[in-house]
């Protein structure tokens, strides 16, 4: 039982902006249906710009999170209007995409590397108080990451799910050309889902950073897990993103109590993962030869 | 034989460029020809470079090189090759997405394993022990022989990428690639045939990474990141995925013009070796990747001679 409590409340409070993260990708791949792995750089974005502004600005770590979504954003809406809408309408395949995107990562990673400097930067934090949470200790700062991870992680589900603008993205999502019929805007409602989807990356990147360091690979790091997430959750619902996301975490937080070393986890999990594609894709494909 | 015209950063320059330019060959197979979306070149490198060492360097061998060398590298190029397998078996028959995930995901767990099983590999501290499998004298000399092999080798490759070419099989590959359903509903075996062609240029790439590693004598885990993976994938777009010297002239264009011509020739400040060439060198990779997708999606050479042919004979 202690196991099991440590499991949820380590996995919980260490990977909350996996699920964040997570959201913000799977939001541009059920729109556009490839994968964009320039987003990794969102993260990277977020976590430095949010850093740079706690560090020089002087401002609060929670303070610095709404300029360092909001730049994550426009860098999400510009990679979009300058190189993925282009793609789209010159009919790129999605393999030609996929690598488009990873060109656009690496100069993304390695130009954040050029302006905010070689060495491993640090958010100013301070020390907090220490709760115990199930019978595990956890900082106040975490306690509230994983508080703030979730409040923005269901404002962000209520806001897909619930709002009109989210029921035009969902609307666009399932068919353009309905969408287009229907009156929906397509322009408009690709360009909001792909700053939410930035704001979003940003913010775990910020997360991510202010848990442990910032480097040019914060996000390249996190990349393979976000990616695992949203394949295995599927492209039916943010929900179920949301719910394979946290399950990772716990999973990871599990592995790591169980095994010597904590990359053994992430070794077990992608493999795990990977099984499971297979399957699920087998599965897939007999039911596209029916 | 005179050597003096050779310096250390040229002999280092020209294994990169013909290194990179023979995994971009294999990868112009199964990325250019058949649409496997290989996005873990490093991975399959990887595995070859590790397996080599740690069986030279950690096994008690009872005979010396060259057959210490010869039986080391035979299971590094079939260890890539069995990788290879298990991972095409995994996702041959998936979708694009799910392909990148798998090789992508392969990549990591090799970079894993290298740092976590130190007593094996030396881990973050990596693992020297490693020599020439033969004694000429100076270094250069037999680094300059080292260099030679790896050439004559990435020739081997390029024979067999033209001969896949023109070829029934490699044509079936083509036809895999272009439409796979209506290869399938041709009775051709198309999970077979990407599954064979992942195997053996993954193998191909472990075979590099053993070359790689002897010339190094020193393997360390940060030779497996992501960098080795997008050079061979920008030397292939930028020259051209479809054809057969595509990922030739590429890599010439990007290793030859960085790791020779600037680090080399150019009279930069030194300081700037350190940390901004390579950013900016990555930098500029990333930029070309995009720029020829944008502008030239078919790279320098273009479509293959075959759709050329096609288009003459039908007035297309």
């Amino acid at each position: 039982m202690e196991f099991i409590g440590e499991s949820i409340v380590i996995g919980l409070t260490q990977h909350a902006p996996l699920i964040l993260a997570a959201m913000g990708f799977a939001l541009i791949y059920r729109l556009t249906g490839t994968i964009n792995v320039a987003y990794s750089e969102t993260l990277t974005l977020g976590a430095y710009f949010g850093m740079w502004v706690n560090t020089n600005l002087g401002w609060t770590f929670y303070f610095s999170l709404i300029p360092a979504g909001l730049l994550a954003g426009l860098l999400s809406v510009g990679t979009y209007f300058a190189f993925f809408r282009p793609a789209k309408l010159r009919g790129m395949g999605a393999l030609e995409v996929i690598i488009l995107s990873f060109g656009l990562s690496i100069f993304l990673r390695y130009g954040l590397q050029f302006v905010f400097g070689y060495p491993v930067r640090f958010y100013d934090v301070g020390t907090t108080t220490t709760y115990r949470i199930l019978g595990t200790g956890v900082s106040a700062f975490r306690v509230m990451a994983l508080a703030s991870v979730l409040i923005l992680a269901v404002g962000l589900y209520l806001f897909i799910q619930k709002s009109s603008y989210g029921l035009q993205i969902r609307a666009l999502a399932s068919d353009e050309d309905l969408a287009k019929a229907s009156g929906i805007r397509p322009l408009f409602v690709t360009t909001l889902i792909w700053f939410i989807a930035g704001v979003a990356g940003g913010l775990a990147g910020a997360f991510y950073g202010v848990n442990s360091n910032v480097s040019y690979l914060l996000g390249w790091r996190q990349f393979l897990f976000i990616f695992l997430v949203v394949m295995v959750a599927g492209r039916k619902s943010i929900g179920s993103v949301i719910i394979a996301g946290a399950a990772t975490g716990i999973a990871l937080a599990a592995l790591n109590l169980r095994l010597s070393q904590s990359l053994y986890a992430q070794l077990v999990l992608i493999l795990a993962f990977m099984v499971i594609l297979k399957v699920r894709g087998r599965r897939m494909a007999e039911t596209g030869k029916v | 034989m005179n050597l003096n015209w050779l310096s250390a950063f040229l002999i280092t320059g020209l294994f990169s460029v013909v290194m990179v330019a023979g995994l971009a060959l294999l990868l112009h197979l199964q990325l250019g020809l058949t649409r496997i979306a290989n996005f873990g070149v490093v991975g399959f490198f990887g595995t070859g470079m590790y397996v080599y060492g740690v069986l030279y360097v950690r096994v008690d061998w009872p005979f010396g090189d060259p057959w210490q060398f010869l039986v080391c590298a035979l299971a590094g190029t079939v260890a890539a090759g069995i990788a290879g397998t298990v991972v095409g078996w995994l996702i041959a028959d998936l979708d694009v997405d799910a392909m990148l995930l798998g090789t992508f995901g392969f990549a990591t767990m090799v970079f894993i394993l290298a740092t976590t099983q130190k007593s094996l590999t030396g881990g973050a501290l990596g693992m020297g022990g490693l020599r020439f499998p033969y004694k000429l004298g100076t270094v250069k000399a037999n680094e300059a022989l080292w260099l030679l092999i790896l050439v004559i080798i990435v020739a081997g490759i390029l024979f067999y990428v033209a001969r896949v070419h023109r070829s029934p099989y490699g044509r079936m590959l083509i036809a895999v690639g272009d439409n796979e359903a209506l290869a399938r509903s041709l009775g051709k075996p198309a999970f077979r045939a990407k599954l064979l062609q992942f195997t053996v240029g993954s193998a191909g790439m472990g075979l590099l990474g053993v070359m790689y590693g002897v010339l190094e004598r020193f393997l360390v885990n940060t030779n497996l990141g992501v960098e080795l993976t997008l050079a061979a994938v920008v030397a292939l777009v930028l020259g051209g995925s479809a054809r057969v010297w595509g990922g030739v002239i590429g890599a010439v264009l990007t290793i030859g013009v960085f790791d020779i011509v600037v680090q080399s020739y150019l009279p930069l400040p030194k300081s700037w070796y350190g940390q901004a060439i390579p950013v900016v060198k990555q930098m500029v990779y990333g930029a070309t990747l995009i720029a020829v997708l944008m502008f030239r999606p078919l790279g320098i050479l273009g479509g293959m001679r075959r759709d050329k042919l096609m288009r003459r004979v039908h007035g297309a």
